[in-house]
């Protein structure tokens, strides 16, 4: 979600500065000292404004009702059914539960998600299908546990005489269940995404909102159980021959205050469309300045300049293609960690060298100094790899299992005798195998000539 | 390369018959390219137009479905992002009418939720954009003959998909997991091995490494745990 207007942004999601991330790390011009090489997805601009506060968040995936219990388990770290067990045992000692949980609602703020740009960029124009995961289906069974839980502790409450009083019950029972069927639809992923656009108005929501018609009935049904809570109270505290006469009037003051804020509701609607149409443009606009990224401008110009020497340019090409793949559509990789250093040394192996290094990892681990070693380790082989066998790619396969990190470095080029090579040398020997030895790790070297050369890394975790 | 008669295909069964890709004759296999780059378009025909015949190409969904409805080709070369849906809904809507259809997907997307989603989606293989013309060709070719490509990439994402990291209660034992065997040949591929020389470095035959991975993709394709998508998609925010 990035928004490229200051004056109206919504500010729900400031961790996107305007004009994309890594905007300040252009392609150095002409150098032959080449810029670090990007760790893919890690997005520029959120690291200046220092670390994130964390903050509790509505989690609308897997929610029953609005997501404030999972928000919760997640926030503390709990199983969400405590948290839900112990907003239902609240919900018994005089509905504290049930207020504290609308409380919240409306206070914590729904998580947003936010793709890599190319991927979201994908999605709004319908390039693919499914950007976000369905709603979970619900845990039925965990639902009605907790129901029939509800029930039991309240039946028993209500009957102990400590409850709330049998007038009120069911009125506000009522009115709890009717509110939390509108406010949930007010709350659905749709009105979501234009809530933020109308500045959050989540009141207006339900009546504006369109949502086909299973939303209409569940506000209608919600409001239906509202009004019929206040039916019940104006049948109990006054009689009943009254109620006709009671629904009317509060029909006709209903439909003279419809009548004054119509046109406001009608402005609003406009205002709201307006403001759909506005976000439809920003984002084109935000689409299109990822594909015009900075760096592919330089890079481009760049190609221009060294158009004489086909080896740059493809390297340049070959550079660039990996940093708009890593930032279009990589996932955000944390800085420490083996698949972060893997990557970058194969960048350098890449940019240095002009091969093309093929790289998979499956699993992640931290950088404990073993495994800086097996990355060092398996660089000189890269380099190896990419100075003596002649190949025109190298494939480099990472895994990370509960005990064992491996890395397996191959190429299809000339391969070697290893017993022929000197003592002296130093690359495969000392680079290598000592290395890993020294590090409590394993090294061995498959090659045969011609039919080139696989390097197996292993340390232990 | 195998002459196997009657390609393995998924499903089986569909009555129309139409001529095998692997019926003897020299006749070069039948191509349709669907991607919304026509440079794209232009520079794919150009590295295979020498081996292969392509019959057609489209640039959309819409257009895509009916160039291949009308054209049948052997295989279609399917871009993963596409106006109109994706390649997703391509792969859908043609095989609602032709199950039977093989399709190799094309990406320069490396999103594993896109690759998981096209090879679930029905696709017989995923190759990404940089590809060589002949390594295309030859993956065409395997796909025409009922096999499935994956490259070191997909082989890594399979992996991890199907490593412990997902709970394995409740769910389909032999559809859920990989064999040893499986493992293996999935280990080798992401190494960066051809299917020759994983038959060689296991001691089986190319056919016995085709088969595994034939199964390997059926089991990405059928295992219905929604662990697999989600999988997919947790991992970017991991």
């Amino acid at each position: 979600m990035t928004t490229l207007e200051p004056g109206r942004a919504p500010g729900v999601t400031p961790d996107r500065a305007p004009g994309g991330p890594r905007g300040g790390e252009p392609v150095q011009a002409g150098l032959p000292a080449l810029p670090p090489a990007p760790t893919p997805g890690a997005p520029g601009p959120a690291d200046l404004a220092g670390p994130p506060r964390r903050r509790a968040v509505r989690v609308s995936e897997g929610a029953v009702l609005g997501g404030v219990c999972t928000g919760l388990a997640q926030y503390f770290g709990w199983p969400v059914l405590v948290v839900r067990i112990v907003f239902v045992g609240l919900a018994i000692a005089q509905l504290f539960g049930v207020l504290a949980y609308g409380a919240l609602w409306l206070l914590m703020p729904a998580a947003s998600t936010v793709d890599a740009p190319g991927l979201e960029a994908a999605t709004r124009t319908g390039m693919r299908t499914g950007g976000r995961p369905r709603r979970r289906s619900v845990d039925w069974g965990a639902v009605l546990a907790l129901a029939a839980l509800g029930t039991g502790m309240l039946w028993l409450v209500q009957t102990s005489g400590l409850g709330v009083s049998q007038r009120l019950f069911w009125p506000v029972a009522f009115a709890c269940v009717g509110a939390a069927l509108v406010w949930r639809q007010a709350d659905s992923s749709a009105q979501q995404r234009w809530r933020a656009e109308a500045g959050g108005r989540v009141w207006l929501a339900p009546l504006v909102a369109r949502g086909g018609w299973p939303a209409l009935v569940r506000v209608i049904v919600g409001l239906g159980l509202v009004g019929a809570s206040f039916g019940l109270v104006v049948a109990q505290y006054n009689q009943l021959a009254q109620l006709p006469q009671v629904l009317a009037m509060t029909l006709l003051a209903l439909a003279g205050i419809a009548v004054v804020i119509a046109p406001w509701l009608h402005r609003s609607r406009a205002a709201l469309n307006e403001a759909r149409a506005e976000k439809v443009r920003a984002d084109a606009r935000a689409d299109m300045a990822a594909h015009l990224h900075d760096s592919v401008l330089q890079t481009l110009a760049m190609i221009q300049k060294q158009s004489e020497d086909p080896r740059a340019v493809a390297q340049l090409a070959r550079r660039q293609e990996r940093e708009l793949r890593g930032w279009l559509y990589a996932d955000d990789v944390p800085e420490a960690s083996l698949k972060a250093a893997l990557t970058a040394a194969a960048a350098e192996v890449e940019d240095e060298r002009g091969v093309p290094v093929e790289l998979v990892v499956v699993g992640d681990c931290d950088t404990s100094d073993a495994v800086q070693a097996l990355v060092r380790a398996a660089r000189e082989a890269m380099v190896n790899a990419a100075k003596h066998s002649g190949a025109d790619k190298i494939d480099v396969y990472a895994e990370v299992t509960e005990t064992l990190v491996e890395v397996f470095v191959r190429d299809r080029g000339a391969g070697f005798d290893l017993d022929a090579v000197a003592d002296d040398r130093h690359g495969v020997r000392g680079s290598i195998l000592n290395r890993m030895a020294r590090h409590g790790g394993r090294a061995s070297v498959r090659s045969q000539p011609g039919d080139g050369t696989e390097v197996r890394l292993e340390v232990t975790r | 390369m195998t002459t196997s008669p009657e390609p393995s295909g998924l499903g089986g069964g569909s009555a129309a018959q139409r001529p095998g890709p692997a019926d003897g004759t020299q006749r070069p296999l039948r191509v349709v390219v669907v991607d919304d780059h026509a440079m794209f378009r232009t520079g794919v025909k150009a590295e295979i137009g020498r081996s292969l015949a392509v019959v057609g190409e489209a640039e959309d969904v819409d257009r895509a479905v009916r160039v291949v409805l009308e054209q049948r080709p052997d295989v279609v070369l399917l871009d993963v992002h596409l106006p109109g849906g994706g390649g997703v809904e391509v792969l859908r809507r043609v095989h609602e009418r032709e199950p039977e259809q093989r399709f190799l997907a094309l990406s320069v997307s490396d999103a594993a939720e896109d690759v998981i989603g096209v090879i679930r989606g029905g696709a017989r293989g995923y190759v990404t954009k940089s590809i060589s013309g002949p390594e295309l060709v030859d993956a065409v070719r395997r796909v025409a003959e009922g096999d499935a490509v994956f490259s070191p990439r997909l082989a890594g994402f399979v992996l991890d998909a199907f490593s412990g990291a997902i709970d394995v209660a409740a769910v389909d034992e032999d559809l859920d997991r990989l064999s040893v065997r499986e493992r293996e040949v999935m280990r080798l591929i992401a190494r960066g091995y051809a299917y020759k020389e994983v038959a060689k470095e296991l001691f089986i035959s190319i056919k016995t490494v085709e088969t595994h991975v034939s199964s390997v993709l059926r089991k990405l394709q059928l295992s219905n745990r929604h662990q697999l998508t989600r999988w997919a998609t947790d991992r970017r925010l991991v």
